[in-house]
């Protein structure tokens, strides 16, 4: 009896090693196919063995993952973005906004779209103006392309980092919303280890998805199990028709949002990146192939534009140029 | 010695005197002598200039401390202030002891009042203003006091009061005795208006400054708090009491204020509002909490609050509902109205919105936001089918809109009507990759006449793939030159 314990902990020790290398989840393994000839006298105990899977996760089972449908992100992230916890997504620059919030709008509908009879509310909350500063949440669009319908959003305004924390932790604990959006600009020294732990540790609670939208931000550490870096990708061109895959596109135009994703923090560390294009139709992310476009010089360009300066934790942080632009001074191009 | 104090204003060309202090009676000067005359009288004068908004202030907060006694108070004129205490005289211990407390209070604070009490206001108004130590007037003892009085203690005005000392009519008892007919045609219906209500015939109710408060709840103080902590003690205290009359009612409360009455007379008011009926003692207690972090340093208990009144002001019908086992959806939607009631009670009203679609072609009029309300509305508009099926729709919005249209530098549009070839918004130069438009969306012309310019709308993607959208106002050709402006990111 010892020595079969023995033998299937090698085993497990064995599958392990083999999903480290093969950059699996270590925790999300497949339990051996039950052989009665390897394991003699085990076999009554555990039938059925065959197709379990263990999911060791402080104690929660269940369907905590949300797959992203795109395998090339969804195998580093041991099956997709877990959903009882809070995940980081980053944007470069404050001029992405658009392409960030694109994407954490299409995780939200995918995660909407897992319970159609839930009818809780999505909260996203806007801390220091950032809705001011990168648009507010555009309902006709989001309705349109993500499916989430105006009632079902509620918006918070803060004026400051400590309100929007406050806010968010109060909502985060609360499972009367079916998750949340917090959408910070830049790196506030406030949004530390120590409050984002209390936000990740509330929503864990809840078991269900908090966003954190960082725009204009570098990477800090946090508390969150995922981070996910999006950067906008040339969207690829209309189809004119759905039933020929690709004859039929529409040249020069612009076909659906696409977003290059990268995944610079997961429970695997497995660094990947894809480039993902959101389906108006399927309500879902699929992969999109590059280099789709023919001639027209539309690759790669370089970037010509200001990179704004990131405001750091140091004594006296560099002042952001071109950043933050809906204030009251006038900028130098108005004059 | 401080000297002689005089309150002056500016009556046409001359500074005048509007009132003076004891020590200034005593030298014989009397309100309405020129200021320069008194000064030639009395060379050690303190003269001080009338602020009649300051006087206001200062009897609004007497009436707020007044409030102590009752909740019908009512200011009266410049100087005076009316108390209703129907029903509350037995809780100061009779009308002449209530009397003697409100004034003896009042005189602490340095005011010299003089009151009275009698059953109908016009008999308080008179006894208060005419006798020197005013004092009470018995039920039915209106028409002996007022006989004696001038015309003046009817509350009338001047012009009237000297025609009818012009007939030789001087005192109250002159037109009591009067045949009323006469009177009222000669001198108009108010007047006697007035008699009938100084003598009762006539109901006169004191309109209340502040709206009366459905239930309230209070608790005398013998010794004065001021942490913070103890009011918020004192307020779940005085709620729980409030939940049992509540739930006698069978309502909830929607609208909560609580009075802080300060020792030296200063009252503060926090107020709360709930998004459902509310009843719960806790509840109450964490909008207090909530409100009281808010407003922080703002409460100022001076030498301590020595009175905390918690009011119902607007109530709604709150059923006693059964809990299923499972907490169900009713205990998430009550869960988010405390919740959205919390947030607006620390950081204000605005803080928790919900949009709403609106059946315009205009993008920004599109949608509204609105407080957020328990339930959530539905889409308001029928009209805005299109708008609900998003299938279809077929004109791409943007995910986010900003919400004023930024002005963008654009150097020259490839073709006139055309989207541009690059711009300069926030300072960066963005190359357009590929544009999608124009699509042309028209001003409102029923809602904003003549002075909007209809718009053309490109949705653009730049060298990296972030997608604009962005409009031109005006054309090309034209006198003035077209505007572009950036409307919405993730188009």
């Amino acid at each position: 009896m010892a020595q079969a314990a023995l033998a299937r902990e090698g085993l497990f020790a064995l599958r392990r090693e083999i999903a480290r290398i093969e950059g699996r989840l270590a925790e999300r393994l497949e339990l051996p196919v039950f052989d009665p000839r390897s394991i003699p006298g085990e076999g009554k105990a555990v039938p059925n063995a065959g197709d379990a899977m263990v999911v060791r996760r402080s104690g929660i089972a269940g369907p905590a993952l949300l797959p992203l449908g795109v395998p090339a992100l969804d195998d580093p992230l041991g099956g997709g973005v877990p959903l009882a916890a809070m995940t980081e997504i980053h944007g470069a620059q404050m001029r992405d906004a658009g392409a960030v919030a694109g994407f954490a709008l299409g995780l939200a509908a995918l995660a909407l779209k897992q319970a159609p009879a839930d009818d809780r509310p999505v909260l996203w909350i806007s801390a220091a103006g950032m809705f001011a500063e990168a648009g507010e949440p555009y309902m006709p669009g989001i309705l349109a392309r993500y499916g989430i319908p105006a009632e079902r959003m509620l918006l918070c305004r803060a004026q400051r980092i400590e309100q929007a924390l406050w806010v968010a932790e109060e909502a985060a604990a609360l499972p009367a919303l079916a998750l949340m959006l917090l959408e910070v600009g830049g790196t506030p020294k406030k949004l530390d280890l120590t409050a984002t732990r209390r936000l990740h540790r509330r929503a864990q609670i809840a078991g269900r998805p908090l966003f954190l939208l960082r725009q204009s931000a570098v990477a800090e550490p946090t508390a969150a199990p995922v981070r996910l870096e999006v950067s906008p990708a040339p969207a690829g061109e209309r189809q004119l028709l759905q039933s020929l895959p690709d004859a039929a596109l529409l040249e020069g135009s612009i076909g659906p949002p696409a977003v290059k994703v990268a995944i610079t923090r997961s429970r695997t560390n497995m660094p990947a990146s894809a480039t993902l294009e959101w389906s108006d139709d399927a309500r879902a992310f699929r992969a999109r192939e590059p280099a789709i476009r023919g001639s027209g010089g539309v690759g790669r360009a370089a970037d010509h534009g200001t990179v704004a300066a990131f405001s750091q934790d140091r004594p006296h942080p560099a002042a952001e140029v071109g950043a933050r632009l809906a204030s009251n001074r006038k900028p130098s191009w108005a004059a | 010695m401080r000297p002689p104090l005089l309150v002056s204003h500016r009556d046409g060309q001359a500074q005048r005197i509007l009132a003076i202090d004891e020590r200034a009676g005593a030298l014989g000067l009397k309100p309405g002598l020129g200021v320069a005359d008194a000064r030639a009288m009395h060379s050690c004068l303190d003269v001080v200039e009338a602020d009649p908004v300051a006087d206001r202030r200062c009897l609004e907060s007497l009436a707020d401390w007044c409030d102590r006694y009752t909740p019908l108070t009512a200011l009266d004129g410049d100087d005076g202030l009316f108390l209703d205490i129907t029903g509350c005289t037995h809780l100061f211990g009779g009308e002449e002891a209530m009397l003697r407390d409100v004034l003896a209070r009042l005189r602490r604070q340095g005011f010299d009042t003089r009151g009275a009490v009698a059953s109908t206001v016009g008999a308080a108004w008179a006894a208060a203003r005419f006798f020197p130590d005013g004092g009470l007037v018995e039920p039915g003892g209106e028409a002996r006091l007022i006989g004696p009085l001038p015309l003046a203690a009817l509350r009338i005005e001047p012009a009237i009061c000297l025609r009818l000392e012009g007939v030789g009519l001087r005192k109250i008892g002159d037109i009591m005795k009067a045949p009323r007919a006469p009177l009222a045609r000669r001198f108009g219906a108010a007047l006697l208006v007035r008699l009938d209500q100084a003598l009762g015939a006539v109901e006169e109710a004191v309109s209340p400054r502040l709206p009366v408060a459905d239930l309230s709840v209070e608790r005398i103080l013998a010794e004065p708090i001021s942490l913070v902590d103890d009011i918020e003690k004192l307020s779940a205290a005085l709620a729980r009491v409030l939940s049992t009359d509540l739930e006698r009612r069978g309502e909830g409360a929607r609208r909560l204020q609580l009075s802080l009455f300060r020792l030296d007379g200063g009252v503060q008011r926090l107020e709360v509002g709930a998004s459902q009926p509310l009843r719960d003692p806790d509840f109450v207690a964490r909008l207090f909490h909530e409100k009281l972090v808010a407003v922080g340093e703002a409460i100022d208990p001076g030498y301590g609050f020595e009175l905390v009144r918690l009011s119902v002001l607007g109530t709604a019908p709150l059923a006693e509902e059964q809990a299923d086992f499972a907490g169900g959806s009713e205990r998430s939607v009550a869960d988010l109205a405390l919740l959205a009631d919390r947030l607006r009670a620390r950081l204000g009203d605005a803080i928790l919105e919900q949009p709403v679609m609106v059946a315009s072609h205009l993008p920004e009029r599109a949608q509204r936001s609105e407080p957020f309300s328990v339930p959530i509305p539905a889409a308001r508009d029928v009209e805005n089918g299109h708008m609900q099926s998003s299938r279809s729709n077929p004109a791409e919005r943007p995910v986010r809109l900003l919400p004023r249209p930024e002005p963008v530098d654009v150097a020259a549009a490839e073709v006139p009507e055309g989207p541009p070839a690059s711009f300069r918004w926030r300072r960066a130069l963005h190359r357009v990759m590929r544009a999608e438009g124009p699509e042309r969306i028209a001003p409102e012309w029923w809602r904003q006449p003549a002075k909007a310019e209809s718009r053309d709308y490109f949705r653009v993607e730049d060298e990296a793939g972030r997608r604009y959208w962005l409009y031109r106002e005006g054309f090309y050709g034209t006198a003035s030159a077209p505007r572009w402006y950036m409307h919405g990111l993730g188009a």
